[in-house]
C-alpha cells in the first residue's frame, strides 16, 4: 500500500502538512428545536493530527452539533471555527462527512455518484477521476466502477460512501459509525486509511457508541448527555481523572465468589464470563478484598491487574451520573454530589 | 463552477440519458397523433358506414330510378312488398333497413321515413341519407318546372362562410376554431407539464430524502442551492421536451391543412372529386392559422413560469413527507388553481375576451394555462400580459423563498408526517 501511496494525487499535499493543518473550534454552542434544547452551551476542540471521539446516548445532541459543524444548520448561539474561520460554504469544501445513515443514488453508476460528489465539493473534474481511481483501487473496488448503487452490496456500498467522505481530501474529517457493516477485513482496511488520514495531519472527529473501538482510535473524547458535555478532554487523562478502580481477573474455577461481594455492596461486577470477570471497586474498596475472595473459592488465579476504567465504563457512569443529577435538580433546586464530579470532569 | 449548476447539471443528465425520457419525448407526439388519428379513422368510417343497402317503398313511382349515393356505399333496393315483410327483413338483417317515400313528397306534401334497427340519431349516416334524398327530391322538382341546366348549376353552387379575425395590426384570415385547436392544445399541454415535472421534482426530493443521500450533498451545498438545482435542472429537461413539441406543433399547424383536408370527403361539400385541398379547406370555412412567432415565446415562458411556480412548492411539499402517498393531502391545496385552470378551459376559449378568461389569466396561479390559450387565439392586450407575468414572477420569487424554508428543515426530518401547522413552524426557524 506504501508503493501505492506515492500515486495518490490527494495524499500529496501530506507531504507539507504545515499549511493546511486546522484545529476545529466549537464556542459555546447552543441549538433550540422548537422545545426542544439540543444543544446547550457546548464547547470543545479537535485538533489536527488527531482522532477526537464524539460521544453520547442516543438523542444527546451529537448529530445536531455535527450538522452544525458541516454548516448543514446554523447554531443559535456560540460559532464554530475550522482553521480560524467560521464554518460556512468555503469550509463545506475541505470538509468531509460520512453520516450515520449512509446513502447514495440508487441508480447511478458508482464512478458518476463519485464524480458528483467530488464536483460538488469544487474538485476540478481531471483531479476527481485521479482520485476516483486511486481511492476505488485502494479499496479494493475499482471494478464497481461503472455499475449501479443498486447492484452492490451493503458492505460494498459502504466503502463506496467512505471514499465519497475522503475523495476531495478534506482537512476535516467527521465519520459517524465508519464501521458499521463491515466485516472485519474491510474494517481493518478502513481503520488503516483513518489512521493513515491522522498521520498525514487531517483533523478527525469520531462519533460512535463502540467503546472499544473509540479506545483503540481516539486520542481526545467529547462525552455528551442531552445537549451538554459531560466529559471532554484527551482520552489518557479522563481516564485517568476516573483513577485505577477496576480489577480485571482471570481465574480458574468457579465465579461463585462474585456474587456475595457484589451483595455486600463493595464492588459492582461490570462484565463477568466463564475464566474472566471486570470489577468496580465501590466506596474505596482495597483490591486486595477482591484478591482475597477469589483465593478462597477459585481453583487458579492466571492474571489479577488494576487498571483505569474502560471507556464503556466512563461513558455509563457519567451519563448516569448526569442524567441522575438533572433528575435531582428537577426534585430540588441545587446539584448532587455526584454531578458536580461529573461537572468537574467537564471543565 | 456553481453549485447550484453542478446539482442542475446532474439532474438534467441523469434524466435526459435515460430510456423514459427519449421515448416519452419521441413517443408522445405519436401518441398523441395516433389518439387523434385513431378518431379521426373512428369517425370517418361512421360517416362511410360501410356498405349498407336500403330497401324502398317508393309509392311516387319516381324517386327510385334516380336514387344514387355518389359515394356506392349505400346500395338502393326497390320492393312491392308490403311494409309488414319489410319490417321483419330488417329486423332479420337481411336489410339494414326500409325506406318509405310518400306520393305527396316530390309536391312537398309528407316526409320520407327511414325505419332501421338503429333508430335516429345524428349519425353521419343519417345526415347522408338525407342529403341524398333531398337531392334527388330538388332535381326532380327543378325538372317538373323546366328549368335549365344552367340555373340548375347556379342553385347547386356551393356558399361558405369566410371567417376573419380582426386584430390591431389589421385583418388577419384564418379560422377560430384553428386558433382555439392550437391553443387548446398548448393549454394541456402546460398542464400536462406542470403536474408532470412537478411531480417528478417532487419524487426526486422524496427519493433524495428517503436514500439519505440528502444529507451528505447538504453538506456540500445549501438548500437552497440544491433545491434550486433540482427544480432548473428538471426543467431544463422540460424544456428540452416541450421545445421539441412546441416544433411538432408549429410543424403540424402549417400541415394543418393536409390533415384536416384527409378526414374531409369532398362529396360532402358538394364538391367534385377532384377538389384541390384548398378548395376544400374553403369549403370547410377552415384556413391555416398564421401563428407569430411571439405565440411559441409566450408558449415557453409561461411553461417555464408556471413549472417553476409548481415544481418550486411541489418539493416544498415533497421534502416535508418520507412517502408520495402522504404528499396527497398537502397536494391538493396547490393542485386546486391547476384544476381550476384546465376546468374553465373550454369557457376560456369559447370567450378569451371575457372578465372571466381575464380575470384567470392574470392570477398567478392560474394565470399559465388561460393566457397561452388567449394569446394563440387573440392579441391580448399588452398591460395584461405585462401585469400577468409580474405577478406570476413574483409569485414564483414568493414560493421559492417558502418553499426554501421548509425545505431546509423538511429534509432532515424524519418521523412522523408533519402536520401544515408543524410546517409552518419550520419557516420560522433561524
Amino acid at each position: 500500500m506504501h508503493g501505492a501511496r506515492t500515486n495518490n494525487p490527494s495524499l500529496d499535499s501530506s507531504l507539507t502538512p504545515s499549511s493546511d493543518m486546522h484545529t476545529l473550534q466549537v464556542q459555546g454552542v447552543t441549538k433550540q428545536y422548537d422545545k426542544v434544547l439540543a444543544v446547550n452551551d457546548v464547547s470543545f476542540e479537535a485538533q489536527p493530527g488527531r482522532i477526537l471521539g464524539l460521544l453520547g446516548p442516543n438523542g444527546a445532541g451529537k448529530t445536531t452539533t455535527i450538522r452544525m459543524i458541516t454548516y448543514i444548520t446554523i447554531p443559535d448561539e456560540g460559532r464554530i471555527l475550522f482553521g480560524n474561520e467560521r464554518v460556512g460554504p468555503k469550509s463545506q469544501e475541505i470538509m468531509g462527512y460520512l453520516p450515520e445513515e449512509r446513502g447514495l443514488y440508487k441508480k447511478m453508476k458508482v464512478g458518476e455518484q463519485l464524480m458528483y460528489f467530488a464536483e460538488l465539493k469544487g474538485m476540478p473534474k481531471k483531479e476527481a477521476r485521479k482520485a476516483i481511481a486511486y481511492w476505488l483501487e485502494r479499496m479494493g473496488a475499482l471494478e464497481w466502477v461503472s455499475k449501479e448503487t443498486n447492484e452492490l452490496s451493503k458492505g460494498m456500498q459502504q466503502k463506496i460512501q467512505f471514499v465519497a467522505t475522503i475523495l476531495h481530501d478534506p482537512k476535516l474529517l467527521i465519520l459517524d459509525e465508519p464501521f458499521g457493516g463491515l466485516d472485519p477485513i474491510n474494517a481493518d482496511l478502513l481503520q488503516s486509511v483513518i489512521l493513515e488520514l491522522k498521520n498525514s495531519g487531517r483533523t478527525i472527529v469520531f462519533a460512535s457508541h463502540r467503546m472499544e473501538q473509540v479506545e483503540q482510535l481516539c486520542d481526545d473524547i467529547c462525552l455528551v448527555s442531552k445537549g451538554e458535555i459531560v466529559v471532554n478532554g484527551p482520552l489518557n487523562e479522563v481516564k485517568k481523572r476516573y483513577g485505577k478502580n477496576t480489577v480485571l481477573i482471570d481465574f480458574e474455577g468457579s465465579d461463585a465468589f462474585l456474587d456475595p461481594l457484589e451483595a455486600s455492596g463493595a464492588v459492582r461486577v461490570n462484565a463477568r464470563s466463564t475464566r474472566h470477570a471486570e470489577i468496580r471497586l465501590l466506596n474505596g474498596t482495597p483490591s486486595k478484598h477482591v484478591l482475597k475472595a477469589a483465593l478462597e473459592h477459585v481453583s487458579d488465579i492466571t492474571r489479577f491487574e488494576l487498571v483505569e476504567p474502560p471507556m464503556r465504563e466512563i461513558f455509563v457512569t457519567a451519563v448516569t451520573e448526569q442524567q441522575g443529577e438533572q433528575a435531582a435538580k428537577a426534585v430540588q433546586s441545587g446539584g448532587g454530589l455526584a454531578g458536580s464530579k461529573a461537572q468537574g470532569g467537564a471543565a | 463552477m456553481n453549485k447550484t449548476f453542478i446539482v442542475a447539471k446532474n439532474e438534467f443528465l441523469k434524466r435526459v440519458k435515460t430510456r423514459w425520457f427519449v421515448f416519452t419525448t419521441l413517443l408522445g407526439p405519436i401518441v398523441l397523433v395516433a389518439f387523434f388519428a385513431v378518431i379521426g379513422i373512428v369517425s370517418v368510417s361512421a360517416i362511410e358506414g360501410g356498405e349498407s343497402t336500403i330497401v324502398l317503398l317508393d309509392e311516387t313511382g319516381r324517386i327510385a330510378a334516380n336514387l344514387e349515393d355518389p359515394e356506392g356505399d349505400i346500395t338502393f333496393v326497390e320492393s312491392d312488398a308490403d311494409e309488414q315483410t319489410l319490417r321483419q327483413d330488417v329486423l332479420d338483417g337481411t336489410y339494414t333497413g326500409y325506406l318509405v317515400l310518400p306520393a305527396g313528397l316530390i309536391d312537398g306534401q309528407g316526409q320520407a321515413r327511414y325505419y332501421s334497427t338503429e333508430g335516429g340519431g345524428v349519425s353521419s349516416f343519417n345526415f347522408d341519407l338525407r342529403n341524398i334524398i333531398r337531392g334527388t327530391v330538388r332535381t326532380l322538382r327543378l325538372q317538373d318546372q323546366n328549368v335549365s341546366a344552367e340555373v340548375f348549376d347556379i342553385i347547386n353552387a356551393g356558399v361558405s362562410l369566410e371567417t376573419v379575425k380582426l386584430s390591431d395590426e389589421g385583418e388577419e384570415q384564418g379560422s377560430s376554431a384553428a386558433y382555439a385547436i392550437v391553443g387548446g392544445i398548448m393549454g394541456f399541454l402546460i398542464y400536462i407539464s406542470m403536474l408532470v415535472y412537478g411531480s417528478v421534482v417532487m419524487q426526486g426530493v422524496i427519493q433524495e430524502k428517503m436514500n439519505r443521500v440528502v444529507e451528505v450533498i447538504v453538506s456540500s451545498v445549501r438548500p437552497f442551492q440544491l433545491l434550486m438545482g433540482k427544480v432548473l435542472g428538471i426543467g431544463a429537461m422540460g424544456l428540452v421536451q416541450m421545445t421539441f413539441w412546441a416544433g411538432l406543433i408549429a410543424a403540424g399547424t402549417m400541415g394543418s391543412g393536409a390533415i384536416i383536408s384527409l378526414f374531409v370527403d369532398p362529396a360532402n361539400m358538394d364538391l367534385p372529386d377532384t377538389a384541390t385541398q384548398t378548395e376544400i379547406l374553403d369549403a370547410v370555412g377552415f384556413q391555416v392559422p398564421d401563428l407569430g412567432p411571439e405565440v411559441f415565446v409566450f408558449f415557453v415562458i409561461y411553461f417555464l413560469l408556471g413549472y417553476l411556480l409548481f415544481s418550486t412548492l411541489f418539493a416544498g411539499i415533497g421534502s416535508a413527507v418520507e412517502q408520495q402517498q402522504d404528499a396527497q393531502s398537502l397536494m391538493l391545496p396547490i393542485m386546486m388553481p391547476i384544476i381550476i385552470s384546465i376546468v374553465f378551459l373550454q369557457a376560456v376559449i369559447e370567450a378569451p375576451n371575457s372578465g372571466l378568461s381575464v380575470a384567470l389569466s392574470l392570477i398567478p396561479f392560474t394565470s399559465p394555462i388561460p393566457m397561452v390559450v388567449r394569446v394563440a387565439m387573440i392579441d391580448v392586450p399588452i398591460w395584461q400580459l405585462g401585469l400577468s407575468l409580474l405577478l406570476l414572477t413574483g409569485t414564483f420569487v414568493g414560493a421559492v423563498w417558502v418553499s426554501s424554508r421548509i425545505y431546509r428543515v423538511g429534509i432532515l426530518s424524519y418521523g412522523k408526517k408533519p402536520s401544515l401547522k408543524e410546517i409552518m413552524k419550520w419557516m420560522r426557524y433561524a
